[in-house]
């Protein structure tokens, strides 16, 4: 086999911040929908540079939490502190101005369209040229186009999906559409991604790629990773911290091996009546 | 054997972006083109011209203003129609007020008015989806055509209130009117719709085209990939009605010559949007083969049976194409939800690989 | 000053001074909004059990009336012309139900919404074509419908109640109560409910999808004939009325399109209000006529507020 191109040109925009610092701060938020809450009084941080896992059953607020720290919902209470900005609430589209992307639990990709267009509208929002250039597709904004285009393929060659690159992305394998969700993702440039089960509904050859890739990302591209997963090994072999979610409540946090004998998250798990 | 793109190597993203990868589709678009400009008037009748040559374009250009909308952003209208009349109306109205104005002129600044209309009745699309969209586009439609029956002004107070297009010349030529030639008429109107064409085609397959069609397939996941849905709406009802306004100027300037209100009332807004169906959603090719098929339907319909010595009332003709253009409509969505132009593309496909099966 | 006395004092000015010309009003508005609510029926019928905008529902309307005409008009007794009017109402659900429901089952919703356009279409070219195209009257006295009028005079003045519009709100009453009972009642009308909340649930429990889409489309039918019959006493029977079907659609955007109450409530509202309109405010200011979109900028401006309609299920995003 090959050996892996090196991909580390493409770095995650610099933010100023060191690696190992405080990326996202997220502190006392509440979020409830009418009478029922979702997420009650959850503060948790994501570090510069690490892997960080949010795990528990169905239902425990995970997705939540995702939303809120992307702004497709705003909780009641609670502060978030990205970058060392404090926000309260603001549209998904800003939040990745901000630096934020995301894959979701059930595949969100554009199905009528490439995959390469797929991973194209991810870059969207890089693309500054007016109506004005693009009818005429010439000069800035064709220019523009193979600039974007050249970033896209380098993701392409990254993903392994260079054979599908014209192919609509309905007619694709579960499997296949999660990884071009990823490269959309990763289209953004985002210095925090979010990945919303990348993993479920995957055979076991499928796992080990997509572990492959979020660990390459981590490593080459210096990405800071948020990830939701049900498979607890994958979560324990990938991540640096993980933060344990019940019924909407935290009830463990920190490395995985501390996290794996704490006996909350074992009654948690095995449903001890609360 | 003679379509093959093996063998064609793309060595730079530019050559991959050219309008057309293979070479064979630019030498048929050309051959396309020399039929539009060269072949077509040499032969045509002046029957031709005007009953079959102008209309397809004008309503190709009027369907392709709907695709941006309905194809490419998924935003369903019910209401081009109308938006057809702003543009008419507007064009008749700077031309009345400022007869000295180049008609193109005119045209382009017609669009504009009827894409500020198009942007305020898109507003709503912020709020509403689906169905209750395409019926809030209705009101756009009994609104504007009310409008244009009862504001005078509109027709400049004439007795019979419908709208007179006067002779109009264009660097000494003319191309509008009673006067004008039906040849230099076609040209006109191919240059126009050719040129827009042209736009759109551009606009689609760039940064903007995705951003619609993000919009389309997901609309949530499209603004959780940082798009700015309202502006992404807005601009795709900008530029539709923009489309559909020149379209509806070109319309009653270059074709029908007059026109009263009611010619903008559903049933054209209807037959604009079976065009776009049934030449498929999401395609610039398939506008321009459903509006050849719409056009040439009624005239095949009275005129074959004619051959055979069976000539059929002006009625029944019609009663026959509303009747064949509803089953048209419903065979299309069974066999082919994407249209003629997906046929195009099967045959093309079969045509790369022929004669092999695979 | 002269515009807002126009527009806020001088109409109500005119309602007081006139009491038994507003009653007039609102009761022509009323067996307006009746006809609209019938015609807002059948669609959500057809929403709720098969997730289908039909818009051929106002097509049906015309298309059940002009066959019934049709069939007096060539000799057949009006006894007769009924129920055979009823049986090409049942071919049609069925024909409808095998040719384009079918082979579209599972397509996205706005493909089975164009083809229902398509329907419309054919309908309109294919009822043109053997009944043609002319405007023609109703057979109102053959099906006995009472013709006279009932004359009040209320504070001093003068109402006129036409008998046939009568007979129309109270036939609507009774059809409508009938059907809410078969809804809610009957083995069939739970298995409608049930096909409307999840296909697939409903499949699994054995319910059969295509007896269910025909028996609704026929529902669909009648709700069409009876609507056809009030309304062809009323105005003519030709496709030429096809607008006014079109106002049984902002009906739906008020009441929501899955709520049977919702296009009750938006029929009867939208029927006087759009009466009330056009008589005090659209006919002295604004050249008349407003009926055509009064209902629709209704519809938008209450949309803008809620967008799933008055009646309609609030919509929760999730991703």
């Amino acid at each position: 086999m090959n050996p892996r191109p090196d991909h580390s040109q493409l770095v995650a925009p610099d933010d100023g911040i060191a690696r190992g610092d405080v990326l996202l701060d997220v502190r006392n938020v509440s979020l409830s929908f009418g009478g029922v809450k979702a997420i009650t009084d959850i503060s948790l941080n994501v570090l510069k540079g690490e892997i960080r896992a949010i795990i528990g059953p169905n239902g425990a607020g995970k997705t939540s939490m995702l939303n809120v720290i992307n702004g497709f919902y705003t909780p009641q209470v609670g502060t978030i502190i990205f970058r060392r900005k404090e926000r309260c609430s603001m549209k998904p589209h800003e939040a990745v101005g901000q630096g934020i992307a995301r894959t979701f639990q059930n595949v969100a990709l554009f199905k009528g369209m490439s995959t390469l267009d797929n991973i194209m509208a991810g870059r969207s929002v890089m693309m500054k040229r007016n109506i004005g250039w693009q009818m005429l597709w010439r000069g800035p904004a064709l220019k523009e186009e193979i600039e974007h285009r050249e970033k896209v393929e380098e993701i392409i060659d990254f993903l392994e999906i260079q054979h599908i690159r014209r192919t609509p992305v309905g007619k694709l394998p579960y499997g296949l559409q999660k990884r071009v969700e990823l490269g959309r993702a990763l289209a953004m440039e985002p210095s925090l991604l979010l990945l919303d089960e990348p993993m479920a509904g995957m055979n076991l050859e499928e796992k080990e790629d997509m572990s492959r890739f979020i660990l390459d990302v981590n490593q080459q591209r210096g990405t800071t990773i948020a990830l939701i997963e049900h498979d607890m090994g994958v979560v324990m072999d990938l991540s640096d911290r993980v933060v344990v979610l019940d019924y909407g409540k935290k009830i463990a946090d920190g490395p995985p091996d501390e996290v794996k004998n704490n006996q909350d998250v074992i009654d948690a798990y095995l449903g001890v009546p609360h | 054997m003679f379509y093959r793109t093996a063998g064609q190597f793309k060595t730079t993203y530019q050559a991959d972006h050219a309008l057309f990868p293979v070479r064979q589709d630019a030498v048929l678009l050309g051959i396309v083109l020399i039929l539009a400009f060269v072949v077509f008037p040499l032969t045509a009748s002046e029957f031709a011209f005007r009953a079959l040559l102008i209309p397809v374009l004008i309503y190709s250009l009027a369907a392709l203003g709907l695709n941006v909308l309905t194809g490419y952003a998924g935003q369903l209208s019910l209401g081009t129609g109308a938006f057809m009349g702003v543009g008419a109306y507007a064009c008749y109205k700077l031309i009345s007020i400022f007869p000295e104005m180049n008609i193109v002129v005119a045209l382009a600044l017609s669009g504009f008015f009827s894409a500020t209309v198009g942007v305020i009745f898109g507003l709503p699309s912020l709020r509403i989806k689906g169905f209750y969209l395409a019926i809030a586009t209705l009101a756009a439609q009994f609104f504007l055509v009310w409008l244009f029956q009862k504001w005078a002004w509109l027709y400049n107070y004439n007795a019979s209130g419908a709208i007179q297009v006067p002779n109009i010349d264009f660097f000494g030529i003319t191309v509008a009117g009673p006067r004008a030639p039906a040849i230099v008429q076609y040209y006109f109107v191919l240059c126009i719709v050719c040129l827009l064409t042209f736009f759109i085609i551009n606009i689609t397959r760039g940064r903007i085209g995705r951003m619609w069609k993000a919009v389309r397939d997901m609309d949530i996941a499209a603004e959780l990939v940082g798009i700015n849905l309202m502006k992404t709406k807005l601009l795709a009802f900008f530029v539709s009605s923009y489309v559909v306004g020149i379209a509806g100027a070109l319309f009653v300037f270059l074709w029908r010559g007059a026109a009263e209100a009611n010619l903008f009332d559903i049933p054209l807004s209807f037959r604009v949007l079976f065009i776009a169906i049934i030449g498929g959603l999401g395609s610039v090719l398939g506008n321009f083969l459903g509006a050849i098929l719409i056009v040439a339907l009624p005239v095949v319909i009275s005129s074959v049976p004619e051959a055979f010595g069976l000539p059929l009332s002006s009625a029944t003709v019609e009663h026959l194409n509303i009747m064949i253009i509803g089953a048209l409509i419903i065979a299309f969505l069974i066999v082919e939800p994407h249209g003629l132009a997906r046929f195009w593309a099967v045959i093309r496909e079969k045509l790369i690989l022929w004669p092999f099966p695979h | 000053m002269e515009f807002l006395n126009n527009v806020l004092v001088k109409p109500f000015a005119d309602m007081a001074a006139a009491p038994d010309f507003l009653i007039q009003v609102l009761w022509e508005g009323l067996v307006g909004g009746v006809l609209y609510a019938l015609i807002a029926l059948g669609f959500v019928l057809i929403y709720k059990s098969s997730r289908i905008f039909n818009f051929a529902q106002g097509i049906m309307v015309v298309f059940a009336a002009l066959t019934l005409v049709g069939l007096h008009e060539r000799g057949i007794p009006a006894y007769l012309a009924l129920p055979l009017t009823l049986a090409v109402m049942f071919v049609l659900a069925v024909s409808i139900e095998r040719v384009v429901l079918r082979p579209l089952v599972n397509q996205p919703d706005i493909i089975l919404f164009m083809a229902t356009i398509g329907i419309t279409m054919f309908l309109i070219g294919f009822g043109e074509l053997i009944f043609g195209g002319e405007n023609k009257v109703m057979i109102t006295e053959q099906l006995m419908i009472p013709t006279g009028s009932f004359e009040f005079e209320p504070f001093g003045g003068f109402v006129s109640i036409e008998q046939k519009d009568l007979t129309a709100v109270i036939g609507a009453v009774i059809l409508v109560a009938a059907l809410l009972y078969f809804l809610n009642k009957s083995k069939i009308g739970r298995a409608i409910r049930a096909l409307g909340d999840d296909h697939q649930a409903a499949l699994s429990v054995g319910i059969s999808l295509s007896t269910i889409w025909v028996i609704v489309w026929f529902i669909a039918g009648v709700i069409a004939l009876a609507t056809g019959i009030v309304w062809g006493a009323r105005a003519g029977v030709s496709f030429a009325l096809e607008v006014i079907a079109f106002k049984a659609l902002p009906v739906l955007m008020l009441g929501g399109l899955e709520s049977v109450m919702g296009a009750i409530i938006g029929g009867l509202a939208i029927g006087i209000l759009e009466k009330v309109f056009e008589i005090y405010w659209g006919q002295p200011l604004l050249g008349g006529n407003t009926e055509a979109w009064f209902a629709y900028m209704l519809a938008l401006l209450v949309l803008l507020f809620r967008p799933q309609g008055l009646f309609g299920e609030k919509i929760i995003e999730r991703v």
